[in-house]
């Protein structure tokens, strides 16, 4: 590590300083992150409090640890919640001594207010998209932020270039997991209150929650769930749905009708899945799957197929699911395909209410984010 | 719910109707009844005996024992049958089970039918009359795709069969080309080439397998296996990330060339596993027809709807397909996809399908996690 630990800390510091600069005046930028990224006024007003302000030592040393070490990195954002470029910042600024950032091309309002804040003169805008153009030589690594098809592209763009580590931080999604200890009413609020912020556009964000027990329980849940949401919705309203977005929506609730049970308010959508019947993924908009798990060590079986894509998990006991995920890894559950193993060991695990809200210790993404070549196009 | 037994005299009732007009259209005989007329009442046999569309009747508000028309019944959303059970009778008497395409997320779409009387009628009166109005009993028919007992739960191999054993009873097309995923070329060669110069032959292939057999035989296609006058081809399915992606056009293109057949004796097949009946392109049959448009026999059609509100769009727009299906007897009357199309003289035009909404943040899409896992090693 050619630059020490203390001066890396110290220009995360910068860039949570900006962050708290911005949050000061963010009814400069509020309406136009509303136009950008579809959220209600108070969708973005609830967004911005989770804009990283403030961070332990302990906190910061890990963000450096786990950031690696570049003589520069060059940031991709393309899809993501709107507060997000400050983390993607702080990895890179605490990995290299120069940073170049490419804003998102449909919401680069924060990414641009937080570098002019920061006024770190090792930090540069660019608007070029050849990725290929914007690379200096020898070392360096990209840190893309958007969808696997993003990644897998600007992976190929630098395949001539072999010295050029590409991280990718793709697209996921959060689960949370309610268990027998937890009372369904306390736990649908705080599951409530993950699932409204970004109106479940992040990655963190849970859009299947797993109930311990039967269905009469499952069914209890969603039903306190619906009513939170509904709540919430008073004085945090969903943001518009773009077309596509309410097709998709469509297609999930009259298929999530056939199959099961659905609970329909104009902001949110619950559904409630029979037993057995397989994880069938909502869209993004306040949607959510709601299964009965009668026995949670058994819940590595349904949700096998989409572990791969599951960046976080909320519990309400986070100690006996973890206890649970180890005994998984040892004993090998042979439900679980070789990528969802791989994935355990990457996956956040917080409390309920607090899957958004992770330390800023490193990536949100924990899974494998190192791509190079080997990455399918 | 209705009985068991009743639900079956009343199954057995509607499909004889079905049958009728399959008759009739064999017959070029007046259809015995509407196309509503038989629609309503397949739509409240099906509300009664399939407890999943009795829900979806009810999140729509729709009373099925009160509707006039096809168009008031809800289409069954194609997801559903990866969900939930879509058949009116009980697991044990389900003759066949045809299955989707899998892929590592989520489960296969699944089509139970409890016997074949009026899929194999429907099939193969529209089929023979879009592809061999013209042919001698007993031409050569060569399938270019799996046999039944190698994919018994392929509705296209299904299909491909029943022509094959319909069309060409002693079997001196040799029957199915593709084993273990591979198309047997060789053999392909010698039985083209031992095919008589007076005796017309048809090719049953799907894309990928034309694909395959066009990269196995190198640049030199023109005329390789050219097949005797007359002869003609089936093009059905689309790719689904199982070999290179090429424009129908010039797959069409380089298939007449292969095969020595005109461009317009190259007709495209639109099918689906949730389906009883299958669309063709009428270009053997039609001067007028031009290929990318899809005629519809009297007993199906295709509707172009709105993606949110499912309503009809106006003619010529672009709409997602709502297919209505006389011949689904024991599942679904209407099915809605996502594929777009437009209605246009002649039939509909197939535009491919429904894009996802864009990505407004890092959570992963349905769609996306679909396409992701399809390319996973």
């Amino acid at each position: 590590m050619t630059r020490p630990v203390d001066v890396r800390i110290g220009d995360v510091r910068r860039l949570l300083a900006a962050a708290e600069s911005v949050f000061q005046g963010r009814a400069g930028w509020a309406g136009a992150i509303a136009a950008s990224t579809g959220l209600s006024p108070q969708g973005v007003e609830l967004g911005f409090a989770s804009l990283e302000r403030h961070a332990t030592d302990d906190e910061l040393r890990a963000l450096v640890a786990s950031a690696g070490d570049a003589p520069h990195v060059h940031v991709i954002l393309s899809a993501n919640v709107f507060v997000a470029p400050l983390r993607a910042l702080a990895v890179a600024r605490a990995a290299a001594p120069h940073v170049s950032v490419r804003p998102s091309g449909r919401d680069p309002i924060l990414t641009r207010a937080l570098v002019e804040a920061a006024g770190d003169r090792a930090i540069d805008l660019v608007d070029e998209r050849d990725v290929a153009a914007v690379l200096p030589a020898g070392n360096c690594e990209v840190h893309v932020y958007g969808s696997d098809a993003t990644i897998a592209d600007v992976a190929a763009r630098l395949a001539h270039r072999p010295e050029v580590t590409v991280r990718g931080h793709g697209a996921g999604l959060g689960l949370a997991v309610v268990t027998r200890a937890a009372p369904v009413e306390t736990a649908a609020e705080l599951v409530a209150s993950d699932v409204v912020l970004f109106d479940q556009r992040g990655c963190l964000s849970p859009r299947i929650v797993a109930v311990e027990g039967d269905a009469s329980r499952a069914r209890a849940f969603a039903a306190s769930l619906h009513d939170r949401l509904a709540a919430w919705a008073h004085h945090v309203p969903r943001g518009a749905l773009l077309p596509e977005e309410e097709a998709d929506a469509r297609r999930w609730r009259d298929a999530m009708a056939f199959a099961g049970e659905v609970l329909q308010a104009s902001d949110h959508t619950i559904a409630v899945a029979p037993a057995g019947m397989p994880w069938w993924l909502p869209p993004a908009g306040r949607h959510v799957q709601v299964v009965a798990q009668e026995q949670l060590t058994e819940l590595a079986v349904p949700m096998a197929a989409i572990a791969p894509f599951v960046v976080a998990i909320g519990t309400d006991d986070a100690v006996r699911l973890g206890e649970i995920v180890r005994a998984w890894r040892v004993r090998g559950v042979e439900a679980l395909a070789a990528a969802t193993r791989r994935t355990w060991t990457a996956i956040r695990l917080s409390g309920l209410g607090r899957m958004q809200h992770p330390a800023l210790d490193g990536p949100v993404d924990l899974r494998n984010v190192e791509r190079t070549r080997a990455v399918p196009v | 719910m209705t009985d068991v037994a009743g639900a079956r005299v009343e199954s057995d009732a509607l499909h004889e109707r079905a049958l009728a007009m399959v008759g009739a259209f064999e017959q070029t005989a007046p259809m015995p009844e509407s196309f509503d007329a038989l629609a309503v009442d397949l739509v409240r046999f099906q509300a009664r005996a399939i407890p999943g569309y009795a829900r979806l009747c009810a999140a729509r508000g729709v009373n099925a024992a009160t509707i006039t028309r096809a168009a008031q019944a809800p289409a069954v959303p194609a997801d559903a049958f990866k969900l939930a059970r879509v058949f009116a009778f009980d697991d044990a008497r389900a003759l066949v089970t045809f299955r989707t395409s899998g892929t590592t997320v989520g489960a296969r779409g699944t089509h139970r039918m409890r016997h074949l009387r009026s899929y194999d009628a429907a099939a193969l009166a529209f089929g023979r009359a879009m592809l061999a109005p013209d042919l001698p009993n007993g031409a050569p028919v060569l399938v270019l795709g799996p046999s039944v007992e190698a994919a018994p739960d392929s509705s296209l191999a299904h299909m491909c069969g029943l022509f094959a054993r319909s069309l060409d009873g002693a079997g001196r097309g040799g029957g199915a080309f593709v084993k273990d995923g591979f198309i047997d070329v060789d053999r392909l060669r010698d039985r083209v080439g031992a095919l008589g110069p007076d005796a017309p032959a048809l090719i049953l292939a799907t894309s990928f397998a034309l694909v395959h057999l066009l990269d196995a035989l190198g640049p030199a296609v023109e005329g390789a296996l050219a097949l005797p006058a007359g002869s003609r081809v089936m093009q059905t399915g689309g790719f689904k990330g199982r070999s290179r992606e090429v424009s129908s056009d010039e797959l069409r293109r380089d298939v007449a060339r292969l095969f020595a057949v005109a461009p317009r004796f190259v007709v495209g097949e639109y099918g689906m596993t949730e389906l009883s009946s299958q669309f063709w392109e009428a270009t053997l049959v039609d001067p007028a027809a031009r290929h990318a448009v899809y005629a519809e026999p009297p007993w199906a059609r295709v509707v172009p709807v709105d993606p949110v509100s499912l309503e009809p769009v106006a003619h010529g727009e672009v709409g997602i397909a709502r297919i209505e299906d006389l011949a689904n007897v024991d599942s679904a009357f209407a099915v809605q996809t996502h594929d777009r199309v437009r209605r246009v003289n002649g039939g509909f035009e197939l535009l491919g399908r429904a894009a996802g909404a864009p990505p407004r943040g890092c959570s992963i899409a349905l769609d996306e996690m679909l396409s992701s896992a399809r390319v996973t090693p």
